[in-house]
């Protein structure tokens, strides 16, 4: 018979403290969806008494959730699609064709990695306003491409060195050009890096708050992050109504996630750990 | 006619000039082999020839066209490399039809010129499977397959068989000299294996350091050394070197004998010692003999040969199978 | 002999294209052409054209229409050296970092070292634990201003078992920003604990066995072999928790937006309240650049020392 363990449970124990720490909040917001404003002032954190389903069923009514998350959805893959294919073009320039200066035109790009948005969002207003992407997906799309650049092309060039040079060489031989090799080649054979960068590309655009504030004015063009604080100021004390439509937006990112957590693992250990 | 012609080829890097100026001549329908120690140049000048190194100067003609600076896809060769490059998403059928289908060759033509290849290389049962689900052997023949169908004037191999196991090796060497005489084609093969070199060539080209030594058929290279270098090269187990008082009384600086060339005998005796460590194989028996004036000699016996370790033995060479060198290494001729 | 005489009909030098002349025949030049710009476009246009222009509008006063007129020199860089709210963002940021490095990183190796092996269970708990970095950061800002609100959470709970007032945490000047600290280090921590994970299972089985068969006890194989390996990863782990921390604003929105009485400002929430909301762009760019050089400063400093070290 085994002895009690008694590290083992230490263990345990631990991890479930950390666990609730994390659901407890969580749980909290999906089960005050269902109750009334009275009940949550009395009883936040229990069991509804009764499952009330209208607070959920207004947000589920209401079509501007269904545009916040429509407009979040364009957003996100307008990126996605931007990002990875200047990214992927820039970085099979800088892993196939050697040219004088190209080291230093991949440096200027890495650089972006270490440039917080932050820094620049005043100009940049400025610069969106001068281009006429103000109120437009495009303020938000093109600059969050520029900003993930950086960290795709060096992902991307990492990737691409590690194909086998004699593929290329073959494909050369067998009459492939450049461009095309890239088409038939690279892309098909970097399945793994695409959906890496891509899952970031799409959560970072999917959560982003900063840009959209500032690019976007008109409700009617609001992703969820915006749309969420809205609602909350719209319902300021009507909180089983914010938790309801906080829930539903949550609902997405999570099943997302769970789809995508390989990608996401293997990105935060390929992209962070060699960085 | 697709002879290939190295005129004065030269290949620096950075200023390094790995191959110095070199002239060679591959005739036509030849099975060349380019064989040397690693870092001799032989893969540098085959990929020179397949395009995919810049030449920095000279030039390269195949069937006397100058295709010195012309594309990869446009020089008539078709290339196997050591590790394949079989491409890994397509299927067999698509990997061998791949280079026609850039070509813009009808899918028809494509499809019954991929079969004729498949039914040489007897890989008509895998057509449809991806690389990754091949052995070794059968990967190794679709990269020839995929070599074969463009039906090139010049084949060219890097270490094709250099990642099979020994087994298997032996056997695409077979296959790969029976596949030289049914296409006819031009071949050059590039490794570091002697054996490959002799088994399969008609003509092999010895380099080292990107110099040519010596060009000539196996048993040419074989019997008549140009250099030590050669000499020592090719051959299993290398050919003994003797230098000193031996090499002396035959007005060499040093004097060659093969271990097989050798027998125990005394009627013209070239060295004498102990043995040291003998190898019974079976059918040789390869003796190490420690002589005081000669250093370490290695002789192939009779397997049959009884041999004691720590026996005196005196050696004495086959008539006219003694290869006689200068200080600089260069041929004197036999003796 | 086969060895060919030199019969050169075109001799090397005047036969050779230029190197340009190969680059454009073999298309590489083309797909420079294509490939390149787009990304650099991209980059100019929004990330670098934006920091150079910080640079030129913090030195003026301008509202953001017509043309900057007013230079003012280095007025905004004054006025925020004797802002009180911008030292105490200064300040908050800080405590952000020292609570990512003191707090969430401990916890997040600890957290790491407990669930690194593939099991079933482990592979539940990092899921678990790694959930709230998915999570938008607004979401999350909202979720625990619920759960800290003074008429319903925790807060309310515990002031009404003491039979005190209603307490809200958010609102109070002591309070406010641990209860920042806390959601950052809830929020973040899953993240560093994958860089761990990552790092842990690197460490080769071979060793930590070796060390076994030395006679080391598990807490003695962690401190004197894992951890030491470990240090690539903790400062990668710190450098992200510095830059993270540096750029902290979409939490603090829907926590306290800044209050009260602008105490719990980080840098970029400052810069958003007193640079873009007001349109003062040579003030906001003038806390940008502040913003800049800091993480420049610090991105520099660090990859030189402490990256390089490991």
């Amino acid at each position: 018979m085994r002895t009690f363990d008694w590290r083992d449970t230490a263990r345990i124990a631990i991890l479930l403290v950390v666990a609730a720490t994390i659901l407890f909040p969580l749980a909290a917001t999906f089960l005050g969806g269902f109750k009334t404003s009275g009940e949550l002032r009395l009883a936040p954190f229990s069991l509804p008494e009764v499952w009330r389903f209208e607070f959920y069923g207004d947000v589920l009514g209401n079509p501007n959730f269904w545009s916040y998350m429509w407009n979040s959805l364009f957003i996100a893959l307008l990126t996605v699609f931007i990002t990875l294919m200047t990214g992927a073009m820039a970085a099979y320039v800088f892993s196939h064709i050697k040219f004088f200066g190209s080291d230093y035109i991949m440096s200027y790009l890495l650089l972006g990695m270490m440039f917080p948005l932050a820094a620049a969002v005043v100009p940049l207003f400025i610069k969106i306003r001068d281009l006429g992407l103000l109120d437009t997906p495009w303020g938000v799309i093109l600059p969050q491409a520029a900003f993930g650049l950086g960290f795709s092309v060096l992902l991307f060039k990492t990737f691409f060195d590690q194909l086998p040079r004699e593929l290329f060489e073959a494909a050369r031989i067998d009459g492939i050009s450049y461009i095309g090799f890239f088409f038939r080649f690279t892309l098909p054979l970097s399945t793994p890096i695409l959906g890496t960068v891509a899952v970031f590309v799409f959560v970072t655009s999917w959560n982003n708050y900063l840009l959209p504030l500032i690019v976007l004015n008109d409700s009617a063009s609001f992703p969820w992050t915006l749309g969420m604080m809205q609602y909350r100021g719209e319902f300021i004390v009507e909180w089983n109504k914010i938790l309801a439509f906080v829930t539903l937006t949550l609902v997405p990112a999570l099943i997302f996630f769970l789809a995508a957590q390989r990608y996401i693992v293997a990105g935060l250990t390929g992209g962070a750990v060699k960085g | 006619m697709a002879e290939v012609r190295l005129n004065n080829l030269t290949k620096s890097y950075g200023g390094v000039e790995v191959i110095p100026p070199l002239d060679l001549t591959i005739p036509d329908k030849s099975f060349s082999v380019l064989v040397g120690p690693s870092g001799c140049g032989k893969s540098t000048l085959l990929r020179m020839v397949a395009g995919l190194e810049e030449v920095t100067s000279g030039q390269i003609t195949i069937g006397g066209e100058d295709v010195t600076d012309a594309d990869p896809a446009k020089r008539g060769i078709a290339m196997v490399f050591q590790s394949y490059a079989l491409y890994p998403h397509m299927s067999v059928a698509d990997n061998i039809g791949f280079a026609l289908k850039l070509a813009k060759t009808p899918k028809d033509e494509i499809r019954t010129r991929v079969k004729e290849a498949a039914a040489i290389l007897q890989l008509e049962d895998y057509l449809d499977r991806k690389p990754k689900a091949l052995s070794g052997g059968q990967r190794q023949r679709v990269a020839i397959g995929r070599a074969i169908v463009r039906q090139p004037k010049v084949f060219l191999f890097d270490e094709p068989l250099s990642n099979l196991d020994a087994a298997l090796r032996a056997q695409m060497r077979v296959e790969l000299a029976e596949l030289h005489e049914k296409l006819g084609a031009t071949m050059i093969y590039v490794t570091h294996d002697q054996v490959e070199a002799m088994t399969m060539a008609d003509q092999i080209v010895v380099l080292k350091k990107g110099e040519v030594q010596q060009v000539g058929a196996p048993l040419d290279l074989y019997n008549t050394p140009e250099n030590t270098f050669v000499a020592e090269f090719i051959g299993m187990p290398k050919m003994n070197l003797l230098n000193g008082a031996t090499a002396a009384r035959f007005g060499g600086d040093k004097v060659g004998v093969r271990p097989e060339h050798l027998e125990i005998s005394s009627d013209n005796p070239i060295v004498s010692g102990e043995v040291v460590h003998a190898e019974y194989l079976g059918a040789d028996t390869i003796a190490h003999v420690q002589s005081a004036e000669a250093g370490r000699v290695v002789v192939r016996l009779d397997g049959s040969h009884p041999l004691q370790r720590g026996s005196e033995i005196t050696l004495s060479p086959r008539p006219g199978c003694l290869r006689i060198f200068d200080a600089n290494g260069q041929s004197l001729g036999a003796a | 002999m086969a060895v060919a005489e030199t019969n050169n009909i075109i001799s090397p030098a005047q036969g050779r294209p230029s190197a340009l002349k190969r680059a454009l025949s073999d298309g590489r030049l083309v797909t420079v052409l294509v490939f390149l710009p787009p990304a650099l476009l991209l980059f100019t246009l929004f990330v670098t054209l934006p920091l150079i222009e910080a640079a030129g509008y913090a030195g003026y006063k301008w509202s953001g229409y017509g043309d900057p007129t007013e230079w003012v020199g280095m007025r905004n860089f004054e006025i925020l050296q004797k802002h009180s709210a911008f030292h105490q963002s200064l300040m908050n940021t800080v405590w952000v970092i020292v609570a990512s490095c003191l707090l969430q990183i401990p916890l997040a190796m600890s957290m790491a070292l407990l669930i690194y092996r593939k099991t079933w269970s482990n592979t539940v708990f990092r899921l678990i634990f790694f959930a709230p970095y998915i999570l938008a950061e607004v979401a999350t800002g909202l979720i625990w201003s619920f759960i800290f609100d003074g008429d319903y959470g925790v807060a309310a709970m515990a002031s009404q078992a003491l039979g005190g007032e209603p307490f809200f945490p958010l609102s109070d000047r002591t309070w406010a920003f641990p209860v920042v600290l806390f959601v950052v280090v809830w929020k973040f921590f899953g993240f560093h604990m994958m860089i761990f994970i990552a790092a842990l299972q690197g460490i080769p089985e071979d060793l930590t066995e070796a060390a076994r068969i030395d006679g080391a006890k598990p807490g003695q194989i962690t401190w004197f072999v894992k951890l030491p390996l470990l240090k690539p990863a903790i400062a990668v782990s710190v450098f992200f928790a510095v830059i993270g921390s540096l750029q902290l604003f979409d939490l603090i929105v829907p926590l306290t937006n800044g209050g009260p009485s602008n105490s719990t400002h980080t840098i970029v929430s400052y810069l958003y309240t007193f640079g873009l909301t007001r349109l003062k762009v040579g003030f906001g760019s003038a806390v940008g650049i502040v913003l800049f050089l800091i993480t420049v400063a610090f991105a520099v400093v660090y990859r030189n020392t402490a990256m390089k070290e490991t």
